[in-house]
């Protein structure tokens, strides 16, 4: 309660501080903060132990104790990095939810209904109802990594609020989800004649009956007047998504006036919900499957290299946006004045192979990305291009900010869990670059089919103990020149977390 | 809560010897029957008192199983003193003290201080060990020994204070050199999300901060020394250092 009006009374501060200056004080480190740093909340750990796995030298693997905590028997370990940040600036959430249509719901959703909801988000209050009554709802399970840089209030604020934002979309198509039989409706409140689908095409065509205002027997073909999109329930879902991390961003960006929400994050989120799994990634966090030895990557990582084109073409449009320091060209290397009339390589937005061109004056400032690899940077800064917060990063001793290149939308992809039938050996694994700047795909994949080959079947912590050999493998062993992992190749020295998620679970619940 | 010098110890010993039993009997003072296998490792914390001065112990409750050695072995890095636990009912684990020992002193700091427990000393109608055994062992490694239940508590406090009170005589006499500060190993550049100066062509290099950790002693507020490092429980926020 008192919280609450403490946060009642800095929202009403904020708004005032944020009404008559502009101060850009980066992180507002005066500021409260807006949760409590701390460790995922599965796994269960008091404030000493927090303190006691924050150790950058003996670098405690830390891994859920509780096998029932996380559903599906989901396995989870971590590890702090080795000396780059205090904290460990990963996060993690994982939940068993359920979504309920909001009672008198809108169907266009008003202004007004949008805040009022807005308001009761800190606390999620009302909305992970244990409710099993799957009628008037639908259960899902939540699964997240957060990878925060420049601190770690990002990701513990996203670790605590994006599930709730999830719900939030969710709730306005919650019937529409559960209506299976019939693809969405284009329009809503418009007559839903529930045409016992007999063919999606004659679902469509009394839909589009409905839109042209002409009534007639089902059994009449109608003529067409102009062709509509089929839109299937998934991209439903994946919608939500989206709008669930654009929401989460700005809910970032309105609260740091309020709050101390230091640095940005990517966020790796999967739900499992109604048969088929969604991996969601804004990042360089990935998640691949493992199945019957096969490997199906389910993400893909967006850093200043596999977006180079978008930031240039932002670049090209809104020059403005580089603030007279850098330019939108890439050449293999920096130019020196020297150059200035040679010819020298380079690419533009439009190209992914390179030409050469007259240097001129311009071409002398800094690249917009610069760097290889993971060294990659926009404007020598920042080297993940989507993820939460970070809307006070700044090119350093500059006033150029960095978050009009950074998007928070995530790219979604679906794997249709009923579409085979899993062994307990077939896994989804999560895990922030900590593990796959040092682990290939295939050597993930091999670790841990050989770890579940032999580890106990009925083992509950056989995938938390994949996990924890997953994180051990990345890790590795402290020599005397750095962290070491096989053949005598540098280990990670960042944070790493890693879920092991089970896929043969859903077998058993249908 | 303040505290002039915070210690880390780690609990080793062959699976089932009851390290997680003494722990909790030190930190909570109770016994648990029935405890799970420890997989991976556990931490624990309590304040002590010597010489009028407040010491935080932070102490690793390790995976007793051969299949967990690879990982335990490399919390030893750290830790200023060693709990090396045997069963006095079960021979072998006795047997193992020697593998142990190896591990303990190839892998950790050579000033830590290994104290050698005999728990169970409550089942003594079970006993496959004598109790000189454990002390010639000690004696010829240069262990202290000592014999414990951790269902009775018998001698548990004494185990955990006196393994603290041997450190402490040897930070006095200067063994242990608390200002020595060894720096963090190398961490490639590319985990440096940001240089300190942009357009400059190089990323930063981590400043390697500074450690004191290096031998599982860090001195605490209540310490006066000048110069020496903040607290790791006051103020989390030291910059490049670790604590």
């Amino acid at each position: 309660m008192l919280t609450r009006v403490k946060s009642a009374v800095a929202n009403l501060m904020g708004g005032i501080m944020a009404g008559s200056s502009g101060t850009d004080q980066a992180g507002g480190a005066d500021l409260p903060l807006r949760f409590p740093y701390v460790r995922p909340e599965f796994l269960g750990l008091s404030q000493d132990e927090i303190e006691c796995s924050a150790d950058h030298i003996a670098r405690p693997i830390l891994i859920l104790k509780e096998t029932k905590r996380l559903p599906w028997t989901t396995g989870y370990a971590e590890v702090i990095n080795a000396g780059k940040s205090t904290h460990n600036e990963d996060q993690a959430s994982c939940e068993v939810m359920f979504v309920k249509k909001k009672s008198g719901v809108q169907s266009t959703p008003s202004k007004t209904s949008t805040t009022k909801r807005r308001s009761s988000l800190p606390n999620g209050e009302g909305l992970q109802l244990k409710d099993n009554t799957e009628v008037d709802g639908i259960t899902f399970q939540y699964w997240a990594l957060f990878d925060g840089h420049a601190g770690a209030g990002a990701a513990v604020v996203a670790s605590k609020l994006l599930h709730h934002h999830i719900i939030e979309q969710l709730q306005d198509i919650v019937d529409i989800l559960k209506n299976s039989a019939v693809l969405p409706p284009t329009c809503l409140g418009e007559d839903p004649e529930t045409v016992s689908t007999n063919s999606r095409t004659l679902t469509r065509a009394a839909s589009l009956r409905g839109a042209a205002g002409a009534p007639g027997s089902p059994s009449t073909p109608q003529t067409r007047f102009f062709t509509e999109k089929k839109i299937p329930h998934e991209c439903l879902v994946t919608g939500a998504l989206e709008n669930a991390f654009k929401e989460m961003d700005l809910q970032i960006q309105r609260e740091r006036s309020t709050y101390n929400i230091s640095g940005g994050c990517t966020a790796l989120i999967v739900i499992y919900l109604l048969g088929k799994l969604y991996v969601s990634n804004a990042g360089d966090s990935r998640a691949i499957i493992i199945r019957n030895g096969e490997i199906i990557p389910m993400s893909s990582e967006f850093t200043p290299e596999t977006e180079r084109q978008r930031l240039q073409y932002l670049a090209f449009l809104q020059p403005h946006l580089l603030g007279n320091e850098f330019t939108h060209l890439e050449f293999p290397r920096r130019v020196q004045r020297k150059e200035l009339g040679k010819m020298m390589l380079y690419r533009d937005f439009n190209m992914t192979g390179w030409a050469y061109k007259t240097i001129e004056d311009q071409d002398l400032k800094f690249p917009l990305i610069y760097g290889e690899g993971k060294k990659a940077r926009v404007m020598a800064t920042i080297g993940v291009t989507r993820g939460l917060g970070d809307h006070d990063l700044k090119v350093h001793d500059s006033n150029i900010y960095i978050k009009p290149f950074l998007s928070s939308i995530p790219e979604v992809r679906v794997y249709d869990m009923m579409q085979y039938e899993h062994s307990a050996d077939d896994v989804l694994v999560l895990a922030t670059d900590g593990l796959w700047d040092v682990l290939l795909n295939q050597e993930v994949s091999e670790a841990v089919i050989n770890f579940l080959s032999n580890c106990d079947p009925d083992d509950p912590h056989r995938y938390t103990l994949a996990a924890q050999d997953l994180v051990m493998r990345a890790r590795g062993v402290l020599k005397d020149r750095g962290w070491r992992i096989s053949s005598d190749r540098l280990g990670s020295g960042d944070d790493i977390s890693v879920y092991v998620i089970p896929l043969a679970h859903c077998n058993r619940l249908s | 809560m303040a505290y002039a010098y915070l210690f880390k110890y780690i609990i080793i010993g062959d699976t089932g010897v009851g390290k997680s039993c003494l722990l909790l009997q030190f930190t909570d003072k109770r016994f648990q029957p029935v405890h799970d296998l420890t997989i991976g490792v556990e931490f624990g914390a309590r304040m002590i008192t010597i010489d009028g001065k407040q010491i935080k112990l932070q102490i690793w409750d390790t995976a007793g199983q051969e299949s967990f050695r690879s990982i335990t072995r490399s919390y030893y890095r750290g830790a200023a003193g060693a709990l090396l636990v045997y069963d006095i009912t079960r021979r072998d684990t006795f047997n193992h003290l020697t593998t142990w020992l190896e591990d303990a002193r190839q892998h950790s700091n050579s000033n830590m201080v290994i104290m050698l427990i005999a728990n169970k000393s409550d089942l003594e109608s079970r006993r496959e060990v004598k109790k000189e055994e454990g002390e010639a062992f000690a004696r010829e490694h240069g262990l202290v020994f000592m014999e414990t239940s951790a269902k009775t508590a018998s001698n548990v406090e004494e185990a955990f204070i006196n393994t603290a009170k041997e450190i402490y005589e040897k930070i006095q006499e200067g063994v242990f050199d608390i200002n020595n500060e060894t720096p963090i190993p190398w961490i490639p550049s590319e985990l440096q999300w940001r240089p300190v100066t942009a357009r400059s062509s190089d990323l930063r290099q981590l400043q390697t901060g500074d450690s004191c950790e290096a031998n599982g002693i860090k001195i605490g507020p209540q310490h006066s020394t000048p110069g020496s490092p903040g607290s790791h429980l006051g103020g989390q926020q030291a910059g490049g250092g670790c604590c």
